[in-house]
């Protein structure tokens, strides 16, 4: 497949994702009622990979998520060179428990990878992540760090404030995305979750989607719809994020959230930090794009 | 195989084996997975005499890393110049490129007095405080060479190369290149596309070493290098020798083929130019060449006219004077910002021996030679400039690579805490001030515990008259360590809407003390 017919595809079935979008904000209350209802799972305990493990099984099971001969990306937050009870990172026993379900389903790989904000090798390093990995042993495993040359442009049709930024070509390909991120503090956006998460597929500039940020992840999350969201609040920074560095800042939360629905994991995470969901404005745009639910009381939770 | 042609394999092994291990070294000169990097990377430095020697004049200090040089000394001692014929990596690449380069057919007398000049200025300067070593010592040239210069050069070649077939290639071609391109960067090339300024000139210097093989083999090694000339004096009572001492009257033949011209006008042997080489014994059409052990008998003078010396000497006594005279050198307008764990200012550009091992490890490419910033004392000596890479918070390594502990190695705790520079605030330029924009990609990014680049919630009248609400930052001083991660992310085109500047720590590099009250 050359570049050309890539793009094109990628636009294709982007377009047919979003417009989808509208028809379904126009259905009427009375019809919305009786879809289902989106579904949180939510596990704690000190046994990381248990936890992580039980809230994909109440889901239904990783074989709902990844079929065989699956290509599937697994998108952990490692954006920063700190250790695991630094609470910087998603966690590594969350994302080597994903990883090995998804291998387990019979994936034909798995890939991990994130677009860091510090040097790359100390953060995939640092944050454990690729150490975790690498005891696996299993060659479908592929923790590699961004290719710049794998990005991509991509048109934002339904975009508010965003028309186009360059995206991960494997974030953009895979047949299961599933989005690994920390719960933690942010000094502009208040929370980074999931929807922020994207952050680590894109290319560009960064800096600048800080400027509208809101909309513009939003915006972005339009692009990458994960199949599956499981945040990671184990460990949870309250103060000094989204990098932090001091364990006075981390408050240990043993818990792991999963929903297929990425805002409604926003929203419940959010509950975390004893903030209301629409106190996050970019879970308020998502939720305005409809992009998923942010009324717990429309969500099924259930806590394991 | 002979006896004589295995002795010159065997030196031509060594050689490649030396060559090997410095390549080796080069490459392990970065991350590795590692906070510590597990080899002596630095070592080719280490046991360089001329830099022990001019460090310690230089800083009237003895620095127990550059220890190792006494084992070139002892090596020297027992068998001459062996290190430049069996070792030096430059010489092995300067023997490789005679291949080559082809010397003019009437080669030029030889001027071994030259480097006896240089080596005479070097240790005079540096006795008086100036580190003269980087501009000529063949590691400093070689190595910084191929970090500036070279390293990037051949990488940005070959990438670009399989780039091509990526972008525009077939896909049967990429599945074929791809491979082959991962085994590359394994093995072969550096871990990312490195930029430095003005490559050209490193590159010309380097370049310029290779161009002297035109006048003749080896004639950088016989004619300019002070470490050549260190070795040479140190030669003139070792103890491993050729016999005969002399050049057979009639044949002559040792005389001409000498790549290291070891022989006067008078056939006389001077072993302190032999770098042990043993080419001779294999051309020696009598066979009677041979080398043993023996007491150092000298029949030829060195070749160091005594009013060049002099010349030399009051050079090495005024050049320090003449250039810590530049104004430019204490102008406080052109501090820079130094790598963390450098010295005093004044000490730093005594000890720093400009040999580019912590721009090469720097991983995120932040430390650039500096040119005539600060004057000619500063010339290739290391800056931090933060727009084109911050410095990694948790990373320790060029105190680790640094030969001379110009940059102290510094545990992390204490890396954490030293101040490079203080960040400063352009509102002018700065988006939530000067335009209402939300930001503050800065404070994200500082790393600092608690964080140095604070903000404060205000409400504003944006461009549109409407009343924003934003988060304006400001810089706490006393945490602010000057990594500058917040002028390498600022999103604002041109220089960052905030900058590092020097901190206000005592650093005068000039005789002119202090400025301002």
């Amino acid at each position: 497949m050359d570049r050309r017919t890539f793009l094109k595809q990628v636009a294709l079935w982007y377009a047919g994702v979003v417009t989808t979008v509208p028809v379904f904000r126009l259905v009427s209350g009375a019809m919305a009622e009786t879809t289902v209802k989106p579904e949180i799972m939510v596990a704690k305990g000190d046994d990381y990979a248990g936890i992580t493990a039980a809230v994909v099984e109440k889901m239904g099971g990783i074989s709902r998520f990844v079929k065989t001969g699956a290509r599937v990306v697994v998108k952990p937050n490692i954006g920063w060179d700190r250790r695991p009870e630094q609470a910087a990172d998603t966690h590594p026993l969350v994302v080597r428990a994903l990883v090995e379900m998804a291998l387990d389903a019979g994936a034909a790989s798995v890939q991990v990878f994130d677009r860091t904000c510090n040097e790359e090798r100390r953060c995939y390093q640092n944050s454990g992540i690729k150490p975790e990995l690498e005891k696996i042993k299993d060659k479908r495993v592929k923790c590699e760090f961004i290719d710049d040359r794998k990005f991509v442009p991509v048109k934002i049709e339904h975009g508010r404030a965003l028309r186009e930024w360059s995206f991960y070509k494997d974030a953009l390909e895979a047949d299961c995305y599933i989005n690994v991120p920390i719960a933690k503090h942010h000094g502009l956006s208040g929370l980074t979750l999931g929807l922020k998460n994207v952050m680590g597929v894109i290319g560009g500039r960064r800096g600048k989607i800080h400027h509208d940020m809101a909309q513009n992840l939003a915006d972005l999350n339009t692009v990458i719809r994960p199949t599956l969201t499981v945040v990671d609040a184990t460990r949870m920074l309250l103060r000094s994020g989204p990098q932090g560095g001091s364990l006075d800042d981390v408050s240990v939360r043993n818990t792991v959230l999963a929903s297929t629905d990425p805002v409604a994991t926003d929203a419940y995470a959010t509950t975390l930090f004893d903030v209301k969901p629409d106190m996050l404005p970019s879970t308020v745009a998502a939720y305005k794009m409809g992009l998923g639910e942010m009324d717990l009381g429309k969500c099924r939770v259930t806590e394991l | 195989m002979n006896k004589k042609v295995f002795t010159r394999r065997a030196r031509q092994v060594c050689q490649l084996l030396f060559l090997a291990l410095f390549l080796f070294l080069f490459r392990q000169t970065d991350y590795t997975g590692q906070d510590t990097i597990p080899y002596a990377v630095n070592i080719f430095f280490r046991w360089d005499p001329l830099v022990a020697a001019t460090v310690t004049l230089a800083t009237r200090t003895l620095i127990f890393l550059l220890l190792p040089a006494f084992f070139v000394v002892g090596l020297t001692v027992l068998f001459g110049r062996v290190f430049c014929g069996w070792i030096c990596p430059l010489g092995t690449l300067l023997d490789g490129a005679g291949h080559v380069i082809k010397p003019v057919r009437h080669p030029v007398r030889p001027k071994r007095y030259l480097k006896y000049i240089v080596l005479t200025i070097v240790l005079v300067s540096a006795g008086f405080g100036m580190q003269l070593a980087g501009w000529v010592d063949p590691f400093a040239i070689l190595v910084r060479g191929m970090v500036i210069a070279v390293d990037p050069l051949v990488n940005a070649l070959v990438t670009s190369g399989f780039d091509a077939i990526y972008f525009h290639g077939p896909d049967w071609m990429t599945a074929v290149s791809e491979p082959v391109y991962d085994v590359f960067k394994d093995v072969v090339l550096p871990y990312k596309q490195s930029y430095f300024l003005w490559p050209v000139i490193s590159f010309a210097i380097l370049a310029g070493v290779f161009a002297l093989e035109i006048l003749g083999r080896r004639f950088w090694c016989r004619n300019v290098c002070p470490l050549g000339a260190m070795l040479a004096l140190i030669s003139r009572f070792s103890f491993f020798r050729r016999k005969p001492l002399m050049a057979c009257k009639g044949c002559g033949d040792c005389r001409e083929k000498c790549r290291m011209q070891a022989f006067d006008d008078r056939h006389r042997m001077m072993a302190e130019e032999c770098s042990l080489c043993l080419d001779c014994l294999e051309f020696c059409p009598k066979k009677i060449t041979t080398f043993k052990f023996s007491m150092p008998v000298n029949k030829a003078p060195m070749d160091v006219p005594r009013r060049h010396l002099l010349g030399a000497g009051l050079t090495g006594l005024f050049l320090p004077v003449l250039v810590k005279l530049d104004a430019k050198a204490g102008n406080p307008s052109n501090r820079i910002l130094r790598p963390p764990g450098a010295l005093k200012e004044t000490d730093f550009l005594k000890t720093c021996v400009r040999c580019g091992e912590c721009m090469k490890v720097c991983i995120q490419n932040a430390l650039q030679p500096v040119f005539f910033e600060q004057g000619l004392d500063g010339i290739f000596t290391p800056r931090l400039v933060p727009r084109l890479g911050y410095c990694e918070f948790n990373c320790t390594l060029c105190g680790q690579v640094c030969p001379t502990g110009a940059l102290e190695q510094l545990p992390l705790a204490e890396k954490h805490a030293f101040v490079i520079g203080r960040a400063v605030f352009d509102k002018n330029r700065c988006l939530p001030y000067a335009a209402a924009t939300p930001c503050i990609v800065c404070e994200e990014h500082c790393p600092t515990s608690e964080k140095a680049i604070q903000f404060e919630q205000v409400r504003a009248t944006g461009p549109d008259g409407r009343t924003v609400m934003l988060k304006r930052p400001f810089v706490v001083i006393d945490r602010c360590i000057g990594c500058g991660i917040c002028e390498k992310v600022c999103p604002v085109p041109g220089p960052a809407a905030v900058r590092v500047y020097p901190a206000d720590v005592e650093q005068s590099a000039s005789l002119l003390s202090g400025y301002g009250y």
